[in-house]
């Protein structure tokens, strides 16, 4: 499956808030869909879902119009919510056949995920009665009780333990490697990293950054150098490179441990390389620089700002 | 048509799963039909005119001789007669006195009330503490005329017995209503109005909490996507209407069946609101659940457009005014059933449910009336249930302020 989202966009009243929004994600990838608060994902989000209707603009599904109701689809929302007072089985069985199961079928899959996500000792309890974490990981079952083609995750490690979160980990990466279509929203870059081969980055109603991880990776580091050196403090190493070596290379960021230094236009590594020997430092970290998300999103979005 | 019925299954055991509804459904029920079976224990002849067999009347028991209350009076005309003061007054003993000692007696409560007669029409009447009931003056009045008449026979010469039995000749008849008893009807029509009004704003603001509990705990943005608002709204409202017809039925049910086991005992006396006819009961079936219906679905609508249960009356109140004023127009218009107002209001959709069954029940109504009517009714409930959603859709996911029913109807208009 490939679903395409193109150019859409949405207006509440007079303000439009998302301005051309497309992407693209196909089963057995995740796309992480990322953005500052109120950048447009659960927007966008929810134009998916046919909870909101785009002003303009189209989504396809294997290039025909997407339908959400004629898909098994597994929305964990942003808003969080199911019945408090209502057993936690009862309701996924609920939420299974409204969304086309049959009630024994709907009960076994319920289980299971139930099961599968620690919280089956929980299943003839009333949900109010559950901790916040357990209420969550109930969410996350009934989500996907239905056993859906396509998972879209708003924000879903929020409020989960470490404990809970490497359970929500292994079966997002489950669900990854059985081949569904997988959209995935979060502000914690560590674990959009770790699912997602594709990003789109949405910075006040438009995506300033979309592609392959790995492509926006090489493309962020071409050019970067990290330096740390046994001898000098890292303060001592950038009037170095500002100074001596001006020309070469300049400052680009500086992290805990190192330097990340961005070549000049004309000077290559090999340069930069003999320079460093000549000079009087004791390389203790020298090598490419690979930027992390975070990185990559902090520098495309505050750019745009 | 199947994501309804689940919609519809899971609401409903919300309610029967509910112990509080449960309880005050067995309890009202319970409590009825204990009143309507208290006739058999308890003697309410005095109420009902009704003995219990076998059972002891106290309405004909006699107080002890020693326990009477003293009554005295003074004869200035010469036209008292004992017997008729025995007669009026059964629970009381009666002594001829002075004038004067009459109300010194009382002063010093040894007597509870004395009367002195001063002429043949004319009586004085003393009193220590007058009781908030006091029926001694009506009843000594009666005497009075009683004296009068009796005297102005013996100084005619005439029979007082003769003259008594040619006023008060017994009349015969036999009546035969062939079309409605509106005298009698007027009971029942006004308290099944009383009782829809009730099943409308209780389960109408059920449906409205219902509805805003799913925004308020945040389970709507699931269930909006899992399945078509219209599912939602009409299973919620429906469920509803279920869950009132069988609160109500049971209710109904037990007084009915306890009144027809009772219905001798409570001397028939019940029978203007609990001897209903078919067509009326009929007539209110389906006049009641169409205007159940009809507002069911305003107020699952008025409860998208809040966040919190606390704001439902902000919201439904516009609507809470039109049942209210249909409510009290309908009572009003009973007295005037086949007058022009109450025609109009029974062709409206937010009035026929109950002006409509009140005039099958007690004026004159044409079968084309009744169809054209109720046929307005069902086309206005849908076109309700269709707003109701579509309302309930856009108001999902709107938190924050109350909305305005004129902007949701704004914005309906623009997204549309």
């Amino acid at each position: 499956m490939i679903l395409e989202v193109k150019n859409i966009r949405k207006s509440f009243g007079d303000k439009e808030v998302l301005h051309g929004v497309s992407f693209q994600v196909e089963s057995g990838k995740a796309l992480g869909l990322l953005g500052r608060n109120g950048a447009g994902k659960t927007t966008t989000i929810r134009i998916l879902m046919d909870v909101f209707h785009a002003n303009s603009g189209e989504i396809l599904l294997d290039g025909r119009q997407f339908q959400p109701r004629k898909h098994q689809i597994g929305y964990l929302p942003e808003e969080r919510g199911l019945y408090p007072k209502r057993t936690v089985i009862d309701q996924m069985v609920y939420l299974a056949t409204l969304r086309g199961m049959k009630p024994g079928e709907a009960r076994v899959s319920a289980k299971k995920w139930l099961e599968r996500l620690e919280v089956a000792e929980y299943e003839t309890k009333k949900l109010e009665t559950l901790s916040k974490g357990n209420q969550q990981k109930v969410q996350l079952a009934a989500t996907l009780v239905n056993n859906p083609d396509m998972v879209i995750l708003d924000e879903p490690f929020s409020g989960l333990d470490p404990v809970n979160s490497q359970i929500l980990k292994d079966v997002v990466n489950e669900l990854i490697n059985d081949k569904r279509l997988v959209i995935f929203s979060s502000h914690q870059m560590s674990y959009v990293e770790e699912f997602c081969d594709n990003i789109a980055i949405i910075n006040q109603g438009q995506v300033v950054l979309d592609g392959q991880l790995k492509d926006i990776k090489k493309e962020y580091s071409r050019n970067r150098l990290m330096l740390a050196a046994e001898n000098h403090t890292l303060e001592e190493l950038a009037r170095k490179v500002e100074g001596e070596w001006q020309g070469l290379a300049r400052v680009s960021g500086r992290k805990k441990e190192f330097l990340v230094l961005e070549l000049s236009e004309g000077a290559d590594k090999r340069a930069f390389l003999e320079r460093l020997a000549k000079s009087d430092v004791d390389v203790e970290k020298f090598g490419r620089y690979e930027p992390s998300l975070n990185d990559i999103f902090v520098a495309k979005v505050g750019e745009e700002e | 048509m199947r994501k309804f019925v689940i919609v519809l299954k899971y609401e409903l055991k919300e309610y029967f799963s509910n112990k509080a509804f449960m309880g005050l459904t067995v309890l009202l029920a319970l409590l009825g039909v204990g009143m309507l079976f208290l006739p058999r224990f308890v003697d309410m002849s005095g109420f009902t005119g009704v003995k219990i067999v076998g059972g002891e009347d106290s309405s004909e028991k006699e107080t002890p001789e020693g326990e009477k209350p003293l009554f005295l009076y003074a004869d200035h005309a010469g036209v008292v007669q004992e017997d008729v003061l025995a007669q009026l007054f059964p629970d009381a003993v009666w002594q001829k006195a002075e004038p004067d000692a009459v109300k010194a007696s009382v002063e010093a409560q040894e007597a509870e009330a004395g009367f002195v007669v001063t002429g043949k029409t004319e009586y004085e009447y003393y009193v220590f503490n007058k009781p908030m009931h006091d029926n001694n003056m009506l009843l000594f009045q009666e005497a009075m005329r009683q004296f009068y008449r009796m005297d102005y026979c013996r100084q005619n010469g005439w029979n007082l017995e003769e003259v008594a039995a040619m006023y008060d000749v017994p009349i015969t008849v036999e009546e035969e209503v062939l079309n409605k008893d509106s005298g009698s009807n007027y009971w029942y029509c006004y308290v099944l109005i009383i009782i829809v009004f009730m099943l409308i704003v209780y389960y109408g603001q059920m449906i409205a909490v219902s509805v805003t509990s799913e925004k308020s705990n945040r389970a709507i943005e699931v269930l909006v996507t899992s399945t078509s608002p219209n599912s939602l709204l009409f299973g919620k409202v429906i469920a509803g209407a279920v869950a009132g017809v069988f609160q109500m039925g049971v209710l109904l049910g037990a007084l009915l069946i306890a009144y027809q086991m009772n219905r001798e005992q409570w001397g028939g006396m019940l029978d203007m609101f609990l001897h209903i006819p078919g067509s009326v009961v009929a007539a209110f079936a389906f006049f009641g659940l169409g205007g159940y219906l009809f507002y069911g679905f305003l107020y699952g609508a008025m409860g998208a457009l809040v966040s919190k249960t606390e704001d439902i009356s902000k919201s439904a109140s516009g609507l809470m005014v039109v049942v209210m004023v249909v409510y009290f127009f309908s009572l009003v218009q009973l007295n005037d059933i086949d007058g022009v107002a109450i025609k109009v209001l029974s062709f409206l959709p937010v009035s026929s449910y109950s002006t409509m069954f009140a005039r099958i029940g007690m004026g004159t109504v044409a079968a084309w009336e009744v169809a054209v009517s109720f046929l307005i009714l069902v086309l206005s409930t849908i076109g309700a249930g269709v707003l109701g959603a579509k309302l309930y859709r856009m108001g999902t996911l709107r938190y924050g302020n109350p909305i305005k029913l004129t902007n949701a109807l704004k914005d309906l208009k623009q997204s549309e």
